[in-house]
């Protein structure tokens, strides 16, 4: 499943930049995510996500490691886990780009999601919905965040 | 095989509330367990204790009470299709009773415990939205009435509070002029489209429209830019908005391409079941 | 008896008193055993078997009070105070149900897998319709699923069963 997300952040690029790389605050936009700790700097993170579809309740203990990096415009990092109790994987391929945009900064990017395993069986359709939630509301409020300091 | 758990009996439907309060996310109402059992056999969902409420007997009647017909939540799918009641007044209910899954299903299934699991490829939520349904939700501390078109929150998400049990479907006596039709579509086990049509036809005009769609999206949904185009029109003029009155009652389902079909493919059999439906509410 | 020993001491055990083919049989359960393994494992009737374990294909159907059911899906202590039957029931002193008998004079069954569900099934429809229609029959039988016959010579045999019933009585 691809998902294709972008906002516009009445802040400089340098400093969304910076929000990207404070684990804490950027972890805190994204629903579900919680207990974020960095493993190696700018390399490596983990972080646990949990997620809910009506009675269905997914934990995923996931890494998040950073693959290529292009300072202030390009971030391409992966993140994995497992739900050993439900017997689920999670991958998200993520393409995150950084431009200007009249003076202003477009965030923007590409998830490409996979979930394997029990959950599944919950129908593709559902999980398409909520991970499109998940990412939309991510990308809300990292705006909302970056836009309230300034 | 199930992971074990605890069987609560509860006499009441205080107590029932009393002990969904107490044990929070570990505990579960179980009914019929037609889809609740096998969401816990596939691993899905684990409760240290299910609340039987069968043997709440005020949950179970079916009656004809002040202008509605009431509906106890544990009705089972057979026992609403076997119900005279039901066919002499709602007859579009009696049929979809009749084809809901199969006979086994219909056999332990209840009615509220299909609307609570919320399973978007269901049947009775879409056209209970299209009677008028009223949902009747208690807990320990009262009672709580609202419509099935509230009650609907998302795929598998109802409005109930997590100490609510649903006990009734209150759904108005039609009047005579009345004409509803549920169609539903679909090659695999469960259904991949239903659409609900209902309205007053009385000589003159269609009052009252009211289209739902289910199955097609997360939840069943009333879509009422649809209705305004066949409301208060001659029913000669109403066939004629008919093919529009699909394409938004298509585009208002919420249809989410997967194994059931593509978006577009089951938004285009929203329009073809609305046709459908409209015509053989007439007959 | 070895399972029952290997419960834990502080399951919680449902008595569970039911007449089983004609016969009152007084068991304990857990809460979350399915009917299906307690008649098969514990109580040697394998009649009714596990094939889509989602109460889709009728395979484990048994009848409970009458009314069929998905074992695979039915937990075991909601049959107390039931009368059950199984396929294992279904003939009275070795003589068989016209039912059984006609699917056998039909050819309707190949592997079988599917025949002890669907003849039960049968039983239920003709015990509540002893003259339905093609139409009837394949609306209640709609939930047994058969991979061999194509169905055919399964309602040949349950048209000839009803009729051979109803000349009975």
């Amino acid at each position: 499943m691809q998902f294709q997300k972008e906002v516009e952040i009445r802040a400089p690029r340098g400093r969304v930049w910076d929000f990207i790389w404070d684990v804490d605050r950027f972890i805190a936009c994204v629903p579900g995510c919680k207990e974020a700790r960095t493993i190696e700097a700018g390399k490596k993170y983990a972080a646990t996500m949990v997620e809910k579809v009506g009675p269905f309740k997914v934990e995923f203990p996931t890494t998040i490691e950073v693959l290529e990096r292009e300072e202030l415009s390009h971030i391409k990092a992966q993140a994995s886990g497992a739900d050993n109790k439900i017997g689920s994987r999670m991958k998200i391929d993520l393409d995150v780009h950084l431009r200007e945009s009249n003076g202003n900064t477009a965030l923007g990017f590409v998830a490409t999601v996979d979930i394997l395993g029990k959950l599944a069986a919950l129908g593709h359709g559902i999980i398409k919905r909520k991970a499109d939630q998940v990412l939309d509301e991510f990308a809300q409020a990292v705006k909302r965040r970056l836009e309230e300091d300034s | 095989m199930l992971r074990r758990f605890r069987l609560e009996e509860p006499e009441t439907v205080a107590e029932a509330s009393e002990l969904l309060s107490r044990f929070g996310e570990s505990a579960k109402v179980y009914a019929g367990g037609t889809e609740l059992l096998l969401a816990m056999k596939e691993g899905l969902v684990h409760y240290e204790r299910l609340i039987n409420i069968k043997q709440l007997k005020s949950l179970r009647q079916i009656k004809s009470d002040n202008g509605a017909i009431s509906i106890g939540a544990l009705c089972t799918h057979n026992e609403l299709e076997t119900s005279p009641v039901i066919r002499q007044t709602l007859p579009a209910l009696h049929m979809l009773e009749r084809n809901v899954a199969n006979v086994r299903v219909r056999q332990a299934g209840t009615l509220g415990g299909n609307l609570c699991f919320a399973e978007p490829h269901a049947d009775p939520g879409t056209l209970l939205m299209a009677l008028g349904a009223t949902m009747v939700a208690d807990n320990a501390a009262g009672r709580r009435e609202f419509s099935a078109e509230e009650f609907f929150v998302d795929a598998y998400e109802t409005s109930l509070r997590d100490d609510e049990l649903l006990s009734e479907i209150r759904i108005p006596v039609p009047g005579a002029h009345f004409r509803s039709a549920y169609l539903k579509f679909g090659y695999l086990e469960r259904p991949s489209v239903g659409v609900a049509v209902a309205f007053n036809s009385n000589g003159g005009g269609l009052s009252d429209v009211r289209i739902a769609v289910g199955c097609a999206g997360p939840s069943p949904r009333r879509v009422r830019e649809a209705e305004a185009l066949l409301d208060g029109k001659s029913r000669e003029e109403a066939e004629r908005s008919l093919a529009q009155a699909g394409q938004v009652a298509g585009s208002a389902s919420q249809a989410i391409s997967d194994l059931h079909g593509s978006q577009d493919y089951k938004e285009h059999i929203v329009g073809v079941l609305l046709k459908r439906a409209f015509h053989g509410a007439f007959s | 008896m070895a399972k029952a020993m290997a419960r834990r001491s502080e399951a919680q055990l449902i008595p569970l008193s039911f007449t089983l083919n004609g016969r009152l049989q007084e068991i304990e359960v857990e809460p979350h055993e399915l009917l299906l393994d307690v008649v098969r494992d514990q109580l040697g009737l394998t009649g009714a078997k596990r094939s889509c374990d989602v109460q889709v294909c009728g395979a484990c159907t048994l009848l409970v009070n009458g009314r069929p059911v998905s074992a695979c899906t039915t937990l075991a202590f909601e049959v107390r105070g039931c009368s059950v039957l199984t396929i294992e029931g279904l003939a009275e002193d070795g003589k068989l149900h016209p039912l059984q008998s006609a699917f056998i004079e039909h050819g309707g069954f190949q592997c079988g897998f599917c025949t002890p569900g669907m003849i039960l099934a049968a039983k239920a429809l003709l015990d509540e319709n002893p003259a339905p229609s093609e139409a009837d029959l394949k609306h209640f039988m709609h939930g047994n699923i058969c991979r061999c016959t194509g169905y055919k010579k399964i309602i040949e045999s349950i048209m000839a069963a009803a009729q051979q019933m109803r000349s009975k009585s």
